[in-house]
């Protein structure tokens, strides 16, 4: 039936993970153009085409809520695919540079490293027979996405519907570089507010 | 039942008497026997239509394959809505695969398992991309605007965490490298003083790199991710406060455990300072050593000298720093 059903699905999957804001930038002045709205709710409707019987499985879409977590900020999300099969990750490939592109994301380096083939020999007889054996490999093709500069919120959403929409028999490795301020502790070091304290230790 | 007796009957009868059949031998005697007891029953479900002597029930004509009431401008994606298997008759394409027999063709996709078997990726054409994006657009975040640079990322964000997670097909979902986290700082956006900054790459050791002036702590002692960061993090704050103390043992730094060179107290200016001192007294007389010692190490050829033999022992022996000792040592000793 109606591509409504899978769209609902995936996304109601989604909104149910929350979708973050960055507060913390406010702080930075660089970053004042950067300006996150207040707590909105939105009614969100699908485009359904006109196909009959919708209706009944049409349910209320989610509302969008915004937190005031601040959104982690990654530098970098590597994705690298591995199949049998190389055509399968040419295709999948095409679709995760797609979906990055429609839904906004920078693309760094979309590469293929090296395949690896792991060969074998056992013996081609169940008795004796030393002499003749048989041959086996297994191929593992690779392809490696590179995102670069990604917020927390999209990164999940991205991962989410590029990892619903995985093939069978290709498997998937996500390497996120996350980057964080210099937390508080860190900022001068405790002995200058408290010189009572022993300084060095006995 | 009759005809299993039959047949267990004629086995005895054969294992008992000695006798050696083949296994063709005993089929023909078990179909022997079950035909003797000639109908058949049907029990179950099963297929209904098999075995069946009489009239059966008259076979329904397939209709014709959906290809050929596809208009050119469908909704795909109401075709594909989501994952499916290869359906021949949904997908109009003249598509053949599987190795042509005989110099032929390949097999035409009706019936095909090789089509069936491969996963295909035809609920994911650029339309459904779209319409799925345009979907999921209102939950993704926008980068701030300001961070657009390494610099300011740099300036502001300087500390990089790294994690993984993997995504496999199998009887378990754990992966043991997904707990290991990697931290990765540039000791220059510490505020670290001087001997804080030398105390700390001496705590370190191998984890910081001179290069790109950069401290990885990687951390996998404990099971879970969010315990890894933390030690992670404890880490950097032991080792940012530790390197601020300055131990009563530090005192006894010697030569040997410093970083750079340094010229001052050194063989080199022992050895310089006889020299020169030597080359003076055949000229003059006693004087008092302090003064001299001085006089002598005011002297711009002697800091030239101090210069060029830190260099070297700093920077290595390249073609320049070679060329500056020279210069000063022909100055110093007036050749």
């Amino acid at each position: 039936m109606a591509a409504p059903i899978v769209i609902v699905r995936n996304v109601g999957a989604v909104a149910r993970t929350v979708v973050r804001t960055s507060r913390a930038l406010h702080k930075v002045d660089i970053c004042g153009m950067y300006d996150r709205q207040a707590i909105f709710s939105q009614s969100w409707r699908l485009q359904t085409p006109a196909t009959f019987h919708t209706a009944s499985v049409f349910r209320s879409a989610p509302a969008i809520t915004v937190i005031d977590e601040p959104d982690i900020l990654y530098q970098k999300v590597e994705v690298l695919v591995k199949g049998h099969d190389k055509t399968v990750l040419d295709s999948y490939e095409f679709f995760a540079t797609l979906a990055a592109k429609e839904l906004g994301i920078g693309l760094g380096k979309v590469y293929e490293p090296p395949k690896h083939i792991e060969k074998l020999t056992v013996l081609k007889s169940v008795h004796i027979f030393k002499k003749h054996r048989v041959q086996y490999e297994m191929r593992t093709h690779y392809r490696c996405i590179e995102l670069s500069r990604v917020t927390g919120s999209t990164v999940q959403v991205y991962l989410e519907y590029i990892q619903r929409n995985l093939p069978e028999g290709v498997a998937m490795e996500v390497t996120k570089t996350a980057i964080e301020k210099v937390p508080e502790h860190i900022q001068k070091p405790m002995w200058d507010d408290a010189p009572k304290e022993e300084q060095a230790s006995q | 039942m009759s005809a299993s007796t039959m047949c267990t009957t004629a086995l005895s009868f054969t294992r008992t008497n000695g006798l050696c059949l083949g296994n063709y031998a005993l089929r023909l005697l078990n179909r022997t026997a079950t035909y003797s007891t000639a109908l058949s029953t049907n029990n179950g479900k099963g297929f209904p239509n098999r075995g069946i002597r009489g009239p059966r029930r008259p076979k329904r004509e397939s209709g014709a394959p959906r290809t050929e009431k596809m208009p050119e401008n469908q909704d795909w994606t109401a075709v594909y809505p989501s994952a499916a298997p290869f359906k021949p008759s949904a997908v109009p394409l003249p598509v053949r695969m599987g190795y042509p027999v005989n110099r032929g063709v390949p097999a035409e996709k009706k019936g095909n398992l090789e089509l069936m078997k491969i996963p295909n990726f035809l609920h994911l054409t650029p339309a459904a991309i779209q319409k799925h994006c345009d979907a999921l657009k209102p939950f993704c975040t926008e980068w701030p605007a300001g961070l657009d640079s390494d610099a300011a990322r740099e300036e502001h964000f300087p500390i990089q965490v790294e994690s993984k997670e993997f995504v496999s097909a199998g009887s378990s979902l754990r992966n043991p490298k997904t707990r290991v986290v990697t931290l990765r700082v540039k000791l220059s956006s510490l505020n670290l003083d001087e001997h804080a900054r030398k105390k700390m790459v001496k705590l370190v050791g191998d984890r910081y790199c001179e290069e790109t002036d950069t401290l990885t702590i990687v951390t996998e002692n404990c099971p879970l991710r969010q315990q890894n960061y933390d030690y992670a993090m404890y880490l950097l704050t032991v080792l940012y406060h530790e390197s601020w103390k300055t131990e009563v043992w530090e005192a006894e730094k010697t030569r040997a455990d410093m970083e750079e060179y340094h010229w001052d107290d050194s063989r080199s200016q022992k050895n310089v300072l006889d020299t020169l001192r030597r080359m003076r007294v055949t000229s003059e007389g006693e004087e008092d050593p302090g003064a001299v010692r001085e006089e002598l190490l005011g002297q711009p050829e002697v800091q030239e000298y101090r210069e060029s033999v830190t260099r070297l022992k700093n920077e290595g022996e390249t073609e320049e720093t070679m060329l500056q000792y020279r210069e000063a040592v022909k100055k110093l000793l007036n050749v």
